[in-house]
């Protein structure tokens, strides 16, 4: 009989956890469910699974671990109450399922109350706790010595009475655990995958502090009948939370925590990290190469908000920023100190690589944006010269990169646009100065000018000729200057100067009968746009077109310069209207291509006929 | 021996909750009636959040759901009219055949009698189409509200079914059968039709007011 109490305790606590602690009733409900739906007559296969102790009280239960850690006690045959508090755990608001980290302690228990295997060391840290339910079950013995009539008839039940007992009073409470409103939190739990905001416990003590009143106010009380037996009885009861159900629904967050160990981030947050596509399979971390690079694009994306000034200017994407670089390099004749932030030293080497290579023989000039100011030129006279042809080629790429379509989503920037812009710019650079160098060094000729004409229009037309077919080689502009440099007069008494020497040149875009026409200049125009315009004013300020140079003048539309070769022919021929040219002064160069000379020429030449007609 | 009869409280089903509310109850007394080895089998009602336990013998699941199926038939064919199923258990006591009577007596010890009130379609079914959506949102709430207490009520059947189980054991013969259902039982099928029945209705509905009478 004690054996049948004992077992009762045991099967009772068993069906209490098994629906009450979710991690084991899960895992084992798959495994019975297709044992019980296996078997098509649940007498004759079923049997062959039973376990002994499912054949205790013939109820065959699923495995719950936690009732067979805890019936350890009372197997001892101490026939002390057994009460089980089932707990319903509420996790604070602030709780990030994310960061789910089976690490910290917090967490390592809320992990084992999931799991329902741990109830001892339940650690309630952030959490709320409630008691949802309480069972109770204890065997009162009676004692010997008081005795009614009822209890002799008690003390001749049998055990099999009491055992058929047993079996029904443990059926019902089978059923009832089920109809109790914590069955459902279980059941939530188990079910879906969702992480709820909740869990559930218990608690198997021998002993507990009762109920307040006002706990117990908000309790209900089920009590099943007590099974008589010869010694006692038994007794089963439980308080339960009939508002269970509004504690336990809280929205669940409809993931589980998953790490995600390569993440980067996504495109729109940071677009720049995919900048070194290109480069880098995967856009992480500054580990890559070109980590600083777009890091650095990064810095001036950000920086991009002060950007009204002159001053260095960051922009979004790289091409730009180099552009910005150059411009303010432009501006400011001195080199602009770049942006400190910008320690992108792989970036320069591999910019300045090729170029250096290729193209550069003597470091003269730096193409790349480089936080060190770029080397000059020794010299002094080139050094402004350079200093414009610095700036000249920097212009340019701005115009070729605005030119540029837009990058979208600043995202996509393959290195070949930079480069190619550098590299263009190496070129153009490199041309420029060239000529600059053939027009320092013709301008030291210009004092020879005067007394030996044709020693100067030999040599410099040469020099000149090879200078236009230096032109001829690069479609932009060989010399770009300034707008502000072109109405300096001492810049322009140097580009009378050299007007002198172009008498070819000049010749080509002579307005006829303008030999009072200020000095043949010699000035470099930044785009056509600009020489049009200046030409125009030219034309505005010429005085009345005279006889004089009819004769001279008539002689230059036959000398029509149709290349460089006859061009070079051409300071002889014309030699007499150069003079009268470079008093005049009227001399255009533009970066054109003979073609385009060609043209002018032609447009020239009808501006000349409408002049003639006027006179 | 007597027989214990439970009068399990009266429920307002509609055609469609019949199946459903019936195997619930039928199986709840029959699992605590399956006194031999058993491996419970938790099931789910779709209609109402509640779980009720079979013992898991696949003849009585097939039996129990042919019954059900006769009372749906029976309360198809037999509107507005108390429909109610009696479950008993009974003891076969042979008989000593006489010149009379050579049948197997049945001795029942424990009745049990679910009274359902099965209702009638809505009207508002066949409604206007015009009035239509005025009908069926009200409607809904009706259906609602009348389905948490039809759930409410069942919750209580299946206690009172607890309770009685626990509290009237003695007259439990002793097990015949250890395997599945271990007392032989019978499902019966009568309707107000029937006078005994119908007197027993007229006194439940003096007593308890029923709101179907009201209505």
């Amino acid at each position: 009989m004690e054996q049948i109490i004992t077992e009762f305790f045991a099967k009772s606590l068993h069906i209490i956890l098994e629906s009450r602690c979710p991690y084991v009733s899960s895992r084992n409900y798959s495994g019975e469910q297709v044992l019980s739906s296996l078997s098509p007559s649940s007498s004759s296969s079923s049997s062959s699974s039973f376990r002994p102790r499912d054949k205790w009280f013939n109820l065959a239960l699923r495995d719950c671990p936690a009732a067979l850690e805890n019936i350890d006690f009372w197997r001892q045959s101490n026939l002390e109450p057994m009460i089980v508090d089932v707990i319903l755990l509420q996790r604070p608001i602030d709780w990030d399922p994310l960061n789910f980290s089976p690490k910290t302690g917090f967490v390592s228990g809320k992990e084992r109350h999931y799991y329902g295997s741990d109830n001892e060391e339940f650690g309630c840290e952030g959490k709320n706790e409630r008691i949802i339910e309480r069972w109770v079950l204890q065997y009162e013995s009676k004692k010997n010595g008081g005795s009614t009539g009822s209890k002799k008839r008690s003390n001749c039940t049998s055990s099999h009475a009491l055992y058929k007992k047993s079996i029904l009073l443990l059926r019902s409470l089978y059923a009832t655990v089920r109809l109790l409103p914590a069955y459902k939190l279980f059941r939530d739990l188990t079910s879906s995958a969702h992480i709820r905001m909740y869990n559930l416990a218990h608690r198997v003590s021998s002993f507990v502090e009762p109920f307040t009143r006002r706990e117990e106010a908000d309790m209900q009380r089920f009590v099943f009948t007590p099974v008589d037996t010869s010694c006692g009885r038994l007794c089963l009861s439980v308080l339960y939370r009939s508002s269970v159900v509004d504690m336990g629904s809280d929205p669940s967050t409809p993931i589980s925590p998953q790490f995600i160990p390569e993440y980067v981030g996504s495109p729109m947050a940071e677009p720049l990290k995919r900048f070194p596509s290109g480069f880098v399979s995967q856009s992480s971390p500054s580990s890559s190469p070109f980590g600083r690079r777009h890091s650095w694009s990064y810095d001036l994306y950000r920086a991009s908000p002060p950007s009204a000034n002159p001053s260095p200017s960051p922009s979004p994407t790289y091409s730009d920023s180099h552009a910005s670089l150059a411009k303010q390099r432009c501006r400011r004749l001195p080199p602009p100190s770049l942006p400190h932030h910008v320690p992108d030293e792989t970036l320069v080497a591999y910019m300045k690589t090729p170029s250096y290579d290729e193209y550069w023989p003597s470091p003269v000039f730096s193409p790349s944006p480089s936080p060190s100011p770029p080397t000059y030129v020794p010299n002094s006279h080139i050094s402004k010269a350079l200093l414009r042809c610095e700036s000249a080629p920097v212009s340019i790429p701005v115009t070729k990169l605005s030119s540029m379509p837009s990058l979208p989503n600043k995202q996509l920037m393959p290195p070949s646009p930079p480069l190619k812009a550098t590299l263009l710019t190496a070129a153009e650079n490199i041309a420029h100065c060239f000529m600059l160098q053939l027009l320092s060094f013709s301008k030291d000729r210009l004092h020879q000018i005067s007394g030996a004409r044709p020693s100067v229009n030999s040599s410099p037309s040469k020099s000149f000729s090879s200078r236009l077919s230096f032109q001829d080689d690069y479609d932009d502009g060989p010399f770009v200057v300034e707008d502000d440099e072109i109405l300096d007069p001492s810049s322009r008494q140097t580009e009378i100067r050299l007007a002198g020497k172009v008498p070819t040149w000049s010749g080509l875009f002579e307005l006829p009968g303008h030999p009072n026409e200020p000095g043949g200049t010699l000035f470099v125009k930044r785009s056509q746009d600009a020489a049009v315009g200046a030409l125009v004013r030219m034309l505005n300020k010429a005085p009345p077109l005279h006889q004089d140079l009819q004769g001279s003048t008539l002689q230059t539309p036959t000398n029509s310069v149709k290349d460089t070769t006859e061009i070079s022919e051409e300071p002889r021929v014309q030699q007499s209207s150069a003079s009268n040219i470079v008093s005049s002064g009227l001399g255009l160069v533009t970066s054109k291509t003979t073609a385009n000379a060609l043209e002018e020429l032609h447009g020239y030449r009808k501006m000349k006929d409408s002049l003639l007609k006027l006179k | 021996m007597n027989c214990e009869i439970c009068q399990l409280k009266e429920l307002d089903v509609e055609h469609f909750e019949i199946r459903e509310v019936l195997r619930c109850i039928l199986h709840t007394i029959l699992f605590h009636r399956a006194l031999g080895l058993v491996r419970p089998k938790d099931i789910d009602l779709e209609l109402f959040e509640i779980t009720y336990v079979q013992c898991g013998d696949v003849e009585l699941e097939r039996k129990t759901d042919e019954k059900i199926e006769q009372f749906i038939d029976r309360a198809e064919k037999h509107p507005n009219k108390k429909n109610q199923i009696c479950l008993s258990f009974y003891e076969v006591k042979n008989k000593q055949p006489t010149w009379f009577t050579n049948k197997v007596e049945r001795l029942y010890w424990e009745q049990w009698y679910i009274n359902l009130n099965v209702a009638q379609h809505q009207k508002g079914h066949s409604g206007k189409s015009t009035s239509s959506k005025i009908v069926v949102d009200p409607g809904a709430e009706e259906r609602t509200a009348r389905r948490a207490a039809l759930e409410a009520s069942l919750r209580d059947v299946l206690f009172q079914i607890i309770r009685f189980v626990n509290e009237k054991k003695d007259h439990i013969p002793p097990v015949p059968n250890l395997e599945g259902v271990s007392f032989p039982y019978e499902i019966t099928i009568s309707s107000s039709s029937d006078s005994a029945f119908g007197m027993e209705m007229f006194k439940r509905m003096l007593q308890t007011g029923n709101p179907t009478m009201l209505s």
